[in-house]
């Protein structure tokens, strides 16, 4: 699969995790996201640590619910409380302790669900999509952004490695490998992440990614102003004058077609050539268009409050809405699953060799 | 000149100490420079000025002039000095970018916008010329070690570098792959008429190629002729060393040059005395593997491998990459569930779970530093102790300070020392607790010569008082100083097991230079002259 079309399924994963609020539609989201890392190839930077950033997003996610749950005293179903002071108004009225509500704890979980969700499809991402390709489609004028791309992916699978070696260094030394050792090893684990990251970005460096770059034109500069303004703009309007909307969305597709322009003109600034070409098959193009049509759809329709895509534990706990249309966006979730298993012929072809590559008559 | 620097002198951030202070160096084009010194010498900063990477990338203040084929690499972006001076860095692993050989090679030239029908022909030539046709579709996961540095060695020169630049190339490889390498690049010299630089510790195999030598210590820089350095450095090549105290002028550079030299000394033959260092008898055994067998996902990486080890024996573990040396060694550490034989400490079952059987057995894995993380050296020592449920008050922290003579370092971060500093302190961490068996994985990788010295040091004193050590090494120059045993493994079974004065010897399966020069001989030590 192309990787515009893996950066297609990540946007929609983050869209549509972080936008619908229903219990249920989470969980077919995440399980849609884990079907994806199971069948998904393992080409990239993150695939040695794949497993140990699932462990380490499950165990984010118990400590996230355990604290939104203890820190949350709002709802009238209250589990067990807490005993603990409550500070004067005056002093900011902060509570330690308190009632802890079923209420608080199905909020814990929703947000969880969404957070994890999005972090496990980022380290799915990471080890579907080589570095390479990612430095590949940034353009030339970005070529900081390509570096922080390349320390931001790979820095926590490499630090997740480095914790792993170091608590087995642990283990060497006498150390329980219980749980609770961890937390003392994560700064020297970061640390050699960093370490190794930095090494990769230098390694990068001294490759010569990105010399073409020079300095952005007027009009590159005006495009990649003009998109801030008005997608802030376009969101106070969507939000605040509701009357306006049709106003934002115009605000969005210029800042969307801003956008666009700059990237063009980035790409023409940068003379980059190719080894072999790697059209984006149409069918990965169908795909992500989809894709992205699935993430604005179910952002649409949580505003228009359709499909009971929003849900709120503390209005005493209502049974989440299920539509079937709610869940097949959700379920849409997994197309790379889908396409994987269902269309061998998508899968990425052996590299031609060069000898076998045949010039075009007309070059 | 490719290279010229003139009173350079650069600091890092945040560092006083100068990392290269008032260097002044010339390199002739085409010329290959040898860069030796030890550990945190100032090499790889050295190599990191010629490119621009240092200041660029990393910061800190230069000053002085340097130019690089004409252009000031500090000045010149460091991604557009790529196209005047390549570098390759030391761990090939830490380098790979693409996914297929073909497109690690062509990702530089990508990036510099090269025609695609120049970019194949280049891809091309420098496939024939390093020997790797064969792989140019493989996945770079499935290549050795060796494989791997020709092909970063392939993907800086695809820019076509006048210069190109070594840090450490062969310290991760095995032998064959070292020596692969190095014919490779000598070979890419003499028909492109490259500038070639390397940064490497062990000099038998470059000193006898290169045309000049830069020493490195302290950042200071010193120019060299082969032949000074030979004559006068102290990690020297063996045979080197050996033809100094014999007073062979001028001193030689290889074997084959030692023995001409030996053999053109009228007399000197029969006035030479071999010292054979007397081998104490090994006592009681300590340790025993049986049968050992280890696979991961149907692959099988160690088979029926069997291993006794007594008091008194300091075992060299040898093999090329993937033999199955780091494996043997977790296996007894009880780190692989799924490991199958038998482990016996003093002729007992081994116990079960890694922290009861370090506690008789206690391995030191590769690249140990990365473990330190307490404020001190002496925290870190506290903590070792008290992980073993030993008394760790002051005084006993301070008797293992004395033990591994790091007292000097005791209130040091661990962070702020020397990497070679940083490995002595690794590894009195792991073995604080004085387990009667030592295990240490490859521990003189990229060391100095002060490190395998001390290394060597500690590892006759344990032996001398009833221990022993069990050390995994490429390194046979160095074994020969300390082994008293030689284990070979090749694709994970035994190949031989023999006294180490027979499997370095000069009909052995892994001889020394000094023992291929005077037989009965494996280090320059054991020669004197009457």
């Amino acid at each position: 699969m192309h990787s515009y079309a893996w950066m297609a399924w990540v946007t929609t994963v983050m869209v549509v995790a972080l936008t619908t609020t229903n219990p249920l539609y989470l969980v077919l989201v995440l399980l849609g996201v884990i079907l994806v890392g199971v069948v998904a190839p393992k080409d990239g930077i993150g695939t040695a640590g794949l497993k140990a950033m699932a462990t380490f997003g499950v165990i984010m996610l118990l400590l996230a619910v355990l604290v939104a749950t203890i820190n949350g005293t709002y709802g009238s179903h209250v589990l067990f409380t807490i005993p603990g002071p409550r500070f004067p108004e005056w002093l900011g009225g902060l509570r330690l302790g308190g009632p802890v509500t079923l209420e608080s704890f199905a909020a814990a979980i929703i947000r969880a669900l969404a957070a994890f969700s999005v972090f496990l499809a980022f380290a799915v991402f990471s080890a579907a999509v080589s570095v390479q390709k990612l430095v590949r489609e940034a353009p030339a004028a970005v070529f900081h952004l390509g570096l922080v791309i390349t320390i931001g992916l790979s820095l926590l699978p490499a630090s997740i490695e480095d914790l792993r070696r170091i608590r087995e260094m642990q283990a060497l030394r006498g150390a329980p490998t219980r749980f609770r050792q961890v937390p003392g090893l994560v700064v020297p684990a970061v640390i050699g992440g960093l370490e190794r990251s930095m090494r990769l970005a230098e390694a990068m460096e001294a490759r010569g990614v990105a010399s073409q770059e020079t300095q952005p034109t007027r009009q590159m500069r005006l495009a990649a102003l003009i998109p801030a303004p008005l997608i802030l703009a376009g969101m106070w309007l969507w939000f605040y004058a509701v009357e306006w909307r049709i106003l934002a969305g115009v605000m969005f597709a210029m800042a969307v077609a801003s956008l666009v322009l700059w990237g063009r003109l980035a790409k023409q600034q940068g003379r980059r050539t190719r080894l072999r070409d790697e059209p984006l098959p149409m069918l990965d193009r169908l795909l992500a268009i989809g894709s992205l049509s699935v993430a604005i759809s179910v952002f649409v329709a949580r505003q228009m409050g359709a499909f009971g895509l929003n849900y709120n534990p503390f209005a005493d706990l209502p049974v989440p809405g299920f539509t079937p249309i709610g869940a097949a966006l959700m379920v849409c979730c997994a197309w790379p699953a889908f396409v994987i298993l269902l269309l061998p012929t998508t899968a990425p072809e052996p590299a031609r060799t060069v000898a076998e590559e045949v010039e075009p008559a007309w070059r | 000149m490719a290279v010229t620097f003139s009173d350079v002198t650069y600091s890092f951030p945040r560092q006083e100490r100068p990392a290269i202070a008032d260097a002044s160096a010339e390199i002739s084009a085409g010329a290959f420079t040898l860069l030796a010194g030890p550990s945190a010498g100032g090499k790889s900063t050295f190599l990191r000025l010629c490119n621009g990477l240092a200041p660029q990338f990393h910061g800190g203040k230069l000053s002085g002039s340097a130019s690089v084929m004409g252009r000031e690499p500090s000045r010149v972006p460091a991604r557009d000095m790529a196209r005047v001076a390549g570098l390759v860095f030391q761990e090939p692993e830490a380098q790979g970018i693409a996914d297929t050989v073909d497109d690690e090679i062509a990702f530089g030239m990508e990036q510099q916008g090269i025609p695609r029908a120049e970019m194949r022909a280049r891809l091309e030539r420098l496939l024939a010329q390093l020997g790797l046709e064969h792989l140019r579709e493989r996945r770079l996961s499935t290549l050795s070690g060796g494989e791997r540095q020709r092909v970063a060695i392939a993907a800086v020169l695809a820019l076509e570098p006048p210069i190109l630049l070594l840090d450490e190339p062969t310290s991760q490889l095995d032998p064959e792959a070292a020596i692969e390498v190095i014919a490779a690049v000598e070979q890419l010299q003499r028909e492109r008429s490259l500038t070639v630089l390397v940064a490497e510790h062990r000099l038998e195999r470059l000193l006898p190629v290169a045309d000049q030598v830069l020493e490195i210590a302290g950042g200071m820089v010193r120019q060299l002729t082969p032949g000074e350095a030979a004559a006068t450095l102290l990690n020297a090549p063996p045979v080197s060393r050996l033809c100094r105290a014999l007073g062979i002028q001028p001193v030689p550079l290889d074997v084959a040059g030692g023995l001409a030299a030996i053999e053109a000394t009228p007399g000197l033959r029969t006035r030479i005395r071999v010292l054979q260092p007397e081998t104490p008898a090994p006592g009681d055994e300590l340790l025993a593997v049986a049968g050992m067998t280890v696979s991961y996902d149907d692959k099988r990486v160690l088979s029926n491998a069997n291993l006794t080890v007594r008091q008194g024996e300091i075992i060299a573990l040898t093999g090329a990459n993937g033999s199955g040396k780091t494996t043997l060694m977790r296996a007894i550490c009880g780190l692989i569930s799924s490991a199958a034989g038998d482990v016996r400490f003093r002729q007992a079952p081994a116990p079960e779970g890694t922290a009861a059987r370090t506690n008789f057995a206690a391995m030191v894995p590769q690249d140990p530093a990365i473990a330190l993380y307490r404020d001190t050296v002496a925290d870190e020592l506290r903590e070792s102790l008290r992980l073993r449920k030993l008394p760790a008050t002051s005084t006993d922290v301070r008797r293992v300070l004395d033990r591994w003579r790091i007292v000097e370092l005791a209130d040091r971060h661990p962070r702020d020392l020397s990497v070679g500093q940083q490995q002595r302190v690794a590894i009195a961490a792991m073995l604080a607790h004085e387990p009667p068996t030592w295990l240490l994985d490859e521990p003189t990788r990229g060391a100095d010569l002060a490190t395998k010295t001390w290394l060597a040091e500690r590892f006759r004193e344990h032996a001398a008082t009833g221990g022993a050590v069990v050390v995994s090494t490429h390194d046979m120059e160095s074994a020969a100083q300390y082994a008293t045993r030689a284990v070979g493994l090749v694709a994970g079974e035994m190949a031989f097991d023999l006294p180490a004065r027979q499997a370095f010897g000069a009909c052995g399966p892994r001889p020394t230079q000094v023992a291929r020069l005077v037989p009965g001989a494996l280090t320059p030590f054991e020669v004197t002259l009457t």
